[in-house]
């Protein structure tokens, strides 16, 4: 019931900003923004349609700005605020005088006491490769007492940038993962080491391995070193007791991206894949078929 | 500057108080420059936001110090294709330090204001971060060069007016700076002073210009490097740069600055036309090599290029070096670390090389022109026309196949030379009796075989030390032993042969290389395994 009247209240607030007549629409918006008088589904339901104004002028968006660093507003109108100035920046031109600004927010955003507010503001921040934020998310890699976000999202947003110097804390984390999740970014961002092949071989091989990490390493050692994957491919098709959806994998890559000549004339790969035609999974058996209408049929 | 290599383990913070330590010193002025280099072993090893950091501090230093001709390549360098705000509003910073304005500078400026994005920045201490708005701002900084220009930035004023009617292109207090600094370009009294002679061409002074190479230095320390190229071919240096000029780019494909590594393969692709175009495109070679050969494979390198327009062909290729880029990097000096594999730091560099595989002329930092870069290879073909090439190349390749062939002849000469009437009989059987009478007496031929074989470890050993790959001369050595051994003091036709086989073994080993014949003898490992598999 609560929520009906929310969702009512959002819509009513809604229609009622899109009712407002042009040159007006801004002013109304900004003072439901910044009136703490209103509800929270009102601010927010206007901070919704803000990005349309938000560049209109400086006025506007220094009122979404204070909003969104105002620590005493409750969080959903900050993140609401967030969300706005955010759409608001994709309007280029418009966006331009105030994007400075708006950046420099985020990184103070970025050590909010809220964790869900610091992480989103990380995130835009690590899209930009602003280095600020990957300071920060190194600095929580190396000392997690000064971690602003899990290790895990800290390696998902630092693999937005190749050049932010991540990998010697993935490896790290890789030999000695805080938990499944971390390894699996860690993984993830170590895709893009020229030099992790070895590594990536080491746990594609593994079967105590997880699924994931071992399907992360696949789609790495394939980037990375495609002769190699076509190697290790053949061992683990040939491997009767590799499970079924790394064999499915592995007979894909050699199906895609094999070695055409090399390929046609293995007798024994196209033996053991025949037999995979009916037996295992039913995704080892298509990807089974789909070898064998490549190479042999 | 001193060898400072102990010193470069230096944290960012201790790195910071060494920057600030030169620029109160007068005496060590003079350093600050070099750590501008992108080879600076200061920066190997950090990441791309620390070298901004770090580069951003030194060029503030430089502001305080005062900015000489030695540094202005470094500030162009950042106007012309830096993308880092803090970098930007630095250079810009450092610039009005410089002893006195010029015409020069306004294009390059102007070129900064649209290529970077503005953002709040702080100078108060090293590796601060704004995070609130503040006074500094890399398009001020700028505003405030061009404001030092006065009437010498004349030529940015419909620039400027472009940038005042974009709507939201500028904050409003930006619009009152924007102002501000039109009207210091418009009403400086210093207008008398502005050079008259234009403003878009960079003195040789400033790093514009060709950096030309009269003493060449020799290939040597190159001969070892193996590239492959875009389709998995392998070609090593020596063979790829010998015979004609080329014109070399240095790029990575992970570059995330448009204007560096993008913009030169595209323009190489146009050189490439231009070269076509004067009938001279299998004269000069073009070659893009990547500084990340490890992440570069062939088809990463063929599809880069391809999407950039390059043409490929065996005068024009992308190459990554599979063996020996250490020594590729200090042939030419490049202007780049690393953090692992990975590239850190760049500067733009295009090379033009010899016949003989030597730099010939140089163009580093700033933006080339494509038809500047055509005409001084073109410069360099003249220098040594082609059949001069031609004729060296083939000798050359004469030279290196003699050498193969020569040794086990010579050894096979001697281990079988008859010395004996019944030999002679043998042999001259084979091919008639008639010959006898011509043939000399054999203990006069054996030491001229001698001689003959000596003159052949020589010339091996010299050609070992070149491609620095000594194993094919230790076998020549050893079975030029053995026969020497066989015909004088042991006897016997098996150790003879044994040299022969040994002669022949290194003589191929010294053509050939080590690498050829390791990956033809891992060729063969992996078939034997799929043959025993199967």
């Amino acid at each position: 019931m609560a929520t009906k009247t929310k969702t009512v209240k959002k819509s009513k607030a809604a229609t009622k900003l899109k009712d407002a007549p042009g040159g007006a629409i801004g002013r109304r918006v900004y003072s439901i923004v910044t009136n703490k008088q209103k509800t929270i589904q009102e601010r927010v339901a206007a901070l919704a349609q803000a990005p349309l104004t938000v560049s209109d002028n400086e006025d506007n968006l220094k009122a979404v700005l204070a909003v969104l660093l105002n620590v005493d507003e409750p969080i959903e109108v900050r993140m609401a605020a967030m969300q706005s100035l955010q759409a608001a920046s994709f309007s280029v031109m418009e966006f331009e005088s105030s994007r400075g600004e708006y950046r420099a927010a985020l990184r103070k955003v970025a050590q909010d006491p809220n964790p869900e507010l610091r992480q989103r503001a990380l995130g835009l921040l690590a899209r930009q490769k602003d280095g600020f934020a990957q300071k920060k998310l190194l600095e929580g890699l190396h000392s997690p007492e000064k971690a602003l976000v899990p290790p895990e999202k800290a390696l998902q947003l630092l693999s937005y940038d190749v050049h932010a110097a991540a990998y010697k804390a993935a490896r790290t984390i890789v030999d000695n993962p805080p938990n499944p999740t971390a390894k699996s970014e860690a993984l993830r961002l170590l895709a893009a080491d020229a030099t992790a092949s070895p590594m990536f071989e080491k746990v594609l091989l593994d079967k105590n391995e997880m699924r994931e990490n071992r399907q992360i390493s696949a789609s790495a050692l394939h980037a990375l070193d495609p002769e190699k994957m076509q190697a290790v491919a053949r061992n683990i098709v040939l491997d009767s007791a590799d499970y079924d959806d790394i064999k499915a994998t592995s007979l894909t890559a050699l199906t895609q991206f094999g070695d055409n000549s090399r390929l046609a004339v293995d007798e024994s790969l196209r033996k053991s894949v025949d037999r995979m035609k009916t037996e295992g999974s039913e995704k080892l058996q298509q990807s089974a078929k789909l070898f064998l209408t490549k190479y042999s049929e | 500057m001193p060898d400072l290599t102990a010193t470069t383990e230096k944290s960012e913070a201790q790195f910071a108080e060494f920057v600030d330590a030169l620029a109160a010193d007068p005496a060590r002025h003079a350093w600050l420059p070099d750590l501008l280099r992108e080879d600076s072993p200061f920066y190997n090893q950090r990441s791309a936001a620390a070298i901004s950091r770090m580069r951003g501090w030194v060029l503030l230093a430089l502001a305080r110090t005062g900015v000489s001709n030695r540094e202005l390549p470094f500030l162009l360098e950042e106007f012309d294709t830096g993308t880092d705000a803090y970098l930007v509003a630095a250079a810009a910073r450092a610039l009005r330090s410089y002893k006195k304005p010029s015409s020069e500078f306004a294009p390059f400026v102007i070129r900064a204001l649209s290529n970077v994005r503005d953002e709040p920045l702080s100078f108060e201490s090293y590796g601060d971060y704004a995070t609130s708005a503040t006074d500094t701002t890399p398009v001020r900084e700028l505003f405030a060069v061009l404001a030092w220009l006065g009437p010498h930035a004349c030529t940015a004023l419909p620039s400027l007016a472009s940038m005042r009617a974009q709507p939201g292109r500028l904050s409003k207090k930006m619009l009152g700076e924007l102002d501000r600094t039109v009207a210091a370009i418009v009403g400086d009294t210093r207008a008398d002073e502005v050079e008259t002679d234009g403003c878009c061409n960079l003195r040789d002074d400033l790093g514009q210009k060709w950096r030309s190479f009269q003493g060449r230095e020799d290939m040597d320390a190159v001969v070892s490097v193996v590239f492959e190229d875009q389709d998995g071919t392998r070609v090593r240096y020596q063979d790829f740069f010998k015979g004609n000029p080329s014109i070399v780019v240095f790029f990575y494909t992970r570059c995330d600055n448009p204007w560096k590594c993008s913009l030169t393969v595209t323009k190489l692709a146009r050189v490439q036309r231009l070269l076509k175009e004067r009938g001279i495109a299998d004269q000069i070679q073009t070659a893009a090599i990547t500084y990340d050969p490890d992440f570069d494979l062939p088809e990463r390198l063929h599809s880069y290029g391809l999407d950039r327009g390059v043409h490929f062909d065996s005068h024009h290729r992308m190459l990554g070096a599979t063996e020996g880029f250490a020594a590729l990097r200090n042939h030419f000096k490049l202007g780049v670390n690393f953090i692992e594999s990975l590239v850190n730091r760049h500067r733009i560099e295009l090379y033009i090389v010899d016949g003989r595989g030597r730099v010939a002329a140089s163009f580093e930092r700033l933006h080339w022109d494509e038809l500047q870069v055509v005409n001084r290879a073109t410069e360099v073909l003249r220098e040594n026309p082609r059949p001069r090439f031609a004729a060296r190349s083939w000798f050359s390749g004469l030279g290196k196949t003699a050498t193969a062939i020569f040794g086990p002849l010579l050894s096979i000469g001697w281990a079988f030379f008859p010395t004996c009437p019944a030999c002679w009989a043998a042999y001259l059987s084979v091919v008639g009796m008639v010959g006898i009478r011509q043939i000399p007496y054999p203990s006069r031929m054996q030491p001229v075989f001698m001689a003959l074989m000596l003159v052949n470890v020589v010339s091996v050993w010299f050609r070992a030390r070149a491609i620095r790959d000594m194993g094919g001369f230790y076998f020549v050595f050893a079975g030029t032993l053995a026969i020497i051994l066989a015909e004088t003091v042991i006897g016997g036709g098996n150790v003879a042969a044994l040299g022969v086989a040994l002669m022949c073994t290194g003589s191929l080993w010294n053509a050939v290389g080590r690498r050829y014949l390791q990956s033809y003898v891992q060729r063969i490992r992996v078939l034997s395994r799929d043959v025993t598999s199967s």
